[in-house]
């Protein structure tokens, strides 16, 4: 049955509980999009899922909609500004980052504009880094590249508001910015649906017209002056789009804010006893509507602003008021932190200390109560899953260099799950840049230094970015042994299928790209990958080495599903079972491989003694192989049996040797 | 601070007095990646939105922290839509002190992200069943025993016991379902029992078989845990 929160059949008016994300891909069903291309990131990632999900539960509108995972995130918006020109309404979600990488194609998109359709980038902020690896303000890509920008505050903004994004776009001809954060796009609550809209037709057309499609000179030139003027015509129509709202009050100072923090602020300002203080909720936060912003300041001593990260509102709303002479007081990042994430009491405790207020005691004794104790928890940094292959490969790297020091080995990290092997007790990867930066860096490195280069990158990562960086590692002939990653899925964004999959040999790929020494390893066979790793560390030039196992995640999850569907049938089945018997505490388990599902614990007897939780085990017998005791060992439970449960194995026909 | 009375002269609000003012039933579900605390979280939205609540507001986390790493979600249930629009909720997320209920899946992990969310209003319903990080494992840090855990929560109430609610759930749902994903159900039954969240089981039973894939096994999940929260009151 197909999730009914995105049927045609759902009559408009019916509420239902939608994610941020959700309630997006909602209010693109109800205004006819036709196309959504884009490379996974976090906190957008789910767009694509909810998409892929709604178009395998619902084929009929397979015919309408088209829904691709592109290799990157310049791929992905170049190939919705083609939907856009073939006159479809497109969607673009990326991440924050991404938008580093798409903002080359959009430069010049913005100049020619996606009529006859409509493109819409949705990107996904993330203050506090909840799910990056940094927190860029990437609000002000939209002043550098003219993009109209939109702010929802709410799962029910997200669905209306994507709807005005597109309005905005094909009657203006101009690619708007809908600006989502983690925290918005992952929050949840009810809405309401409005009525479903298809596109109007299946296939479009493409009308030549190189002035308009070819921003080179002259018409680059054209084409900039028309982009001032779109955006000026849409700073005047603002009021008509009611996207900017204002909660009344009758104080002499005031609120301007936007997206999630508004909901923060209103809160705060009502624990504070201060709902006297009229609050300016812009939902659209380029470009401004200056005489709204005029009106608001016009009665107010002081005003401040609430807003994540770098000041931008705060930037803008000072150019106005000086253009129009207003004397009046501004707050804003100077009690603000420009870093993190905001919360109910931070707004609170900052906002009671320009107002002169008291903020509640329960804000400052839970602070108080949690400094108190907060030293004597330990830290839960994300690590690699239970019996995860990356995790087994970076083992053997540190064991095949001697922890890194015989011979002298610097790790190039990069962008996947494996950003993760710089935490202890792992701790394997000196630098960390971007996608695929880590080879990057290691090219220009191992010329200028003696010690042996290792650069580690996923299959996901290597299509994104990576394929013009080997290139570029065999034509200069680096030094550097390069780890592939190939476990089938990009992992940390939720397991999208990478650019490729199912029809992409890397290995041959590799081959066709001049590299002359590869090899392709299971790491779960310890020694075969530690002599693999010794072995190419010997020789010169570009090496690289394939680590094929599907993420364990995945794997563990079908084997899962397998052992429900069994017991639902009351079968019986035999699995695979390791345990530790005799432990001599030595450690080495942990110090080198720290599986989440081995735990230090006691024995009847009290001693100290390392254990496999088995419901967490999945069974890839590495531990066993790295106990120098041989006191870690297998038995087949229920050997006899004809259902036997055990982590899938797949591998590419091809690549085998 | 006296009693009855907040830093700024408001009243002081239990779990059952929500009703009456329409403050927003706050709770807090933490644990690790993979334990289930979105499913039990969203499990409650449905719940609710089944009992009739109006707004339902509340913010999960997704992405990076789903590596073994620490998961946090707040869950705000609110009965009427105020016509005044400060009255209402805005923010996915809860304020500093204001949790009423807090269900940890992991004992360790109530400290480390709802603890800045608790105060003396706010009752614990968690499943005793540890999962050590890693730096743990390989001795380098040192994870509290539950005494001390009960310990510092009970710093918030002032040193009442009648808050503080432990259960070993993953031990029940391996020895009793054999199958530890079914913790998080056998802890909201638990929930229901013991911090006065008042859900009915009809309502429960109707979503987890319109939301829930084993639905009989998850009903049955609830049921153990609701027996296991009354055994423990009553004992
Ligand atoms: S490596 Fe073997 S003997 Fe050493 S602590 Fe681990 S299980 Fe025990
Ligand atoms: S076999 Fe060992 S290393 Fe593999 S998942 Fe089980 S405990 Fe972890």
């Amino acid at each position: 049955m197909p999730d009914s929160r995105f049927t045609p059949s759902e009559p408009p008016g019916t509420e239902h509980l939608f994610l941020g994300n959700e309630a997006l891909v909602r209010g693109c069903l109800e205004c006819g999009v036709g196309f959504i291309a884009q490379y996974p990131g976090t906190p957008t990632s789910d767009i694509g899922e909810t998409y892929r999900r709604v178009l395998q539960e619902q084929p009929r509108l397979r015919d309408y909609i088209t829904h691709l995972w592109s290799a990157n995130e310049a791929v992905a918006t170049s190939s919705c500004a083609g939907a856009a020109w073939a006159g479809f309404n497109a969607l673009n979600p990326m991440k924050h980052v991404g938008m580093n990488v798409a903002s080359d194609a959009l430069s010049v998109i913005a100049l020619n504009g996606p009529n006859p359709g409509g493109l819409v980038c949705v990107v996904g902020a993330d203050p506090g880094s909840l799910g990056s690896h940094q927190e860029q303000n990437e609000r002000f890509y939209a002043w550098m590249l003219h993009m109209p920008m939109i702010e929802p505050a709410s799962p029910q903004e997200c669905k209306d508001w994507i709807k005005v994004a597109f309005l905005l776009s094909r009657t203006r001809d101009i690619p708007v910015y809908f600006r989502m954060t983690t925290r918005i796009a992952h929050s949840r609550s009810k809405v309401t649906l409005g009525k479903f809209t298809l596109p109007e037709r299946k296939m479009g057309r493409f009308e030549r017209n190189p002035a308009k499609f070819c921003s080179l000179p002259p018409y680059a030139i054209d084409n900039h002056i028309r982009l001032y003027h779109r955006i000026e015509r849409i700073s005047r129509e603002i009021p008509s789009l009611e996207l900017n709202k204002i909660v009344p009050g009758d104080a002499t100072t005031g609120i301007i804010t936007s997206g999630v923090p508004f909901g923060y602020t209103i809160e705060a300002l009502h624990q504070l006893e201060r709902d006297d203080i009229p609050v300016l909720k812009l939902g659209m936060t380029y470009p401004l509507h200056e005489k709204e912003i005029v009106e608001f300041l016009h009665d107010l001593d002081s005003v401040i602003i609430v807003e994540e990260l770098e000041p931008f509102l705060e930037v803008d709303v000072a150019r106005i008021a000086q253009a129009y002479g207003l004397q009046v007081e501004m707050h804003g990042s100077d009690i603000f932190p420009k870093h993190g994430e905001f919360n109910i009491g931070l707004v609170t405790t900052c906002l009671a200390r320009v107002l002169g207020e008291e903020p509640s005691q329960r804000i400052a004794r839970a602070r108080e109560l949690h400094d108190g104790y907060k030293a004597i928890i330990p830290s839960r940094f994300p690590t690699f899953c239970p019996g995860c292959p990356e995790r087994a490969m970076l083992m053997e790297i540190k064991k095949a260099t001697g922890n890194l020091t015989d011979p002298p080995t610097i790790i190039a990290g990069d962008i996947g799950c494996y950003v993760m092997g710089i935490m202890p007790p792992l701790k394997v990867s000196d630098f960390i840049i971007c996608m695929s930066g880590g080879l990057s860096a290691a090219i220009g490195m191992s010329k200028k230094v003696s010690e042996k280069i290792i650069a580690l990158i996923g299959d996901s990562t290597l299509m994104h970015t990576g394929l013009p960086v080997l290139a570029d590692a065999v034509a200069n002939d680096a030094n550097v042994l390069l780890v592939v990653f190939d476990n089938r899925w990009v992992a940390m964004t939720g397991h999208q299928p990478p650019a490729g999959k199912g029809k992409l040999s890397i290995k041959a790929l590799c081959n066709a790209m001049g590299v002359t020494w590869l090899k392709v390893v299971d790491p779960f066979n310890v020694d075969e990958t530690i002599g693999a790793i010794g072995k190419a560390l010997t020789m010169d030039g570009l090496k690289v080495i394939i680590c094929q196992r599907e993420c364990a995640l995945m794997a563990s999850r079908v084997m899962d599903r397998e052992r429900r569907e069994l017991q639902s049938q009351d079968k019986q089945y035999g699995r695979r079972s390791y345990q530790i018997y005799n432990c001599v505490m030595c450690e080495k388990c942990s110090e080198l491989l720290s599986c989440p599902a081995i735990r230090r614990t006691v024995d009847e007897f009290d001693n100290p003694v390392m254990k496999i939780d088995e419901d967490r085990c999945t069974g890839c017998g590495v531990c066993a192989q790295v106990c120098p005791h041989g006191r870690i060992k297998t038995t087949i439970i229920h050997p006899h049996l004809d259902a036997q449960l055990k982590i899938r194995r797949i591998e590419q026909e091809y690549d085998r040797k | 601070m006296t009693g009855n009375e907040l830093g700024n002269g408001k009243k002081e609000f239990h779990p059952a007095m929500n009703e009456e003012t329409n403050h927003p039933l706050n709770i807090v579900i933490v644990g690790t990646a993979g334990q289930g605390v979105i499913t039990l979280k969203r499990f409650i939205e449905y719940v609710a939105m089944e009992e009739g609540y109006k707004c339902i507001y509340g913010s999960e986390m997704h992405g990076l922290a789903q590596r073994e790493g620490a998961i946090s979600s707040h869950c705000r249930l609110q009965r009427e839509v105020s016509s005044n629009t400060r009255e209402n909720m805005h923010s996915p997320t809860i304020c500093h002190g204001d949790a009423d209920i807090v269900i940890g899946l992991e004992p360790v992990e109530v400290l480390r992200n709802a603890g800045l969310l608790c105060s003396e209003k706010t009752v614990f319903a968690i499943n005793s069943r540890d999962i050590p990080p890693i730096m743990v494992t390989a001795g380098k840090q040192s994870y509290p025993s539950l005494d001390e855990i009960q310990e510092i929560l009970e710093r918030y109430s002032g040193g009442e016991h009648d808050r503080i609610y432990f259960l070993n759930a993953t031990k029940i749902a391996l020895e009793q379902l054999d199958d530890a994903q079914k913790m998080n159900m056998i802890m909201l039954g638990f929930t229901l029992a013991v911090t006065g969240l008042s859900f009915s089981m009809d309502a429960c039973n109707k979503v987890a078989t319109r939301e829930l894939k084993d639905s009989k096994m998850n009903e049955k999940a609830i049921e153990l845990g609701l027996q296991s929260g009354k055994n423990l009151k009553h004992a």
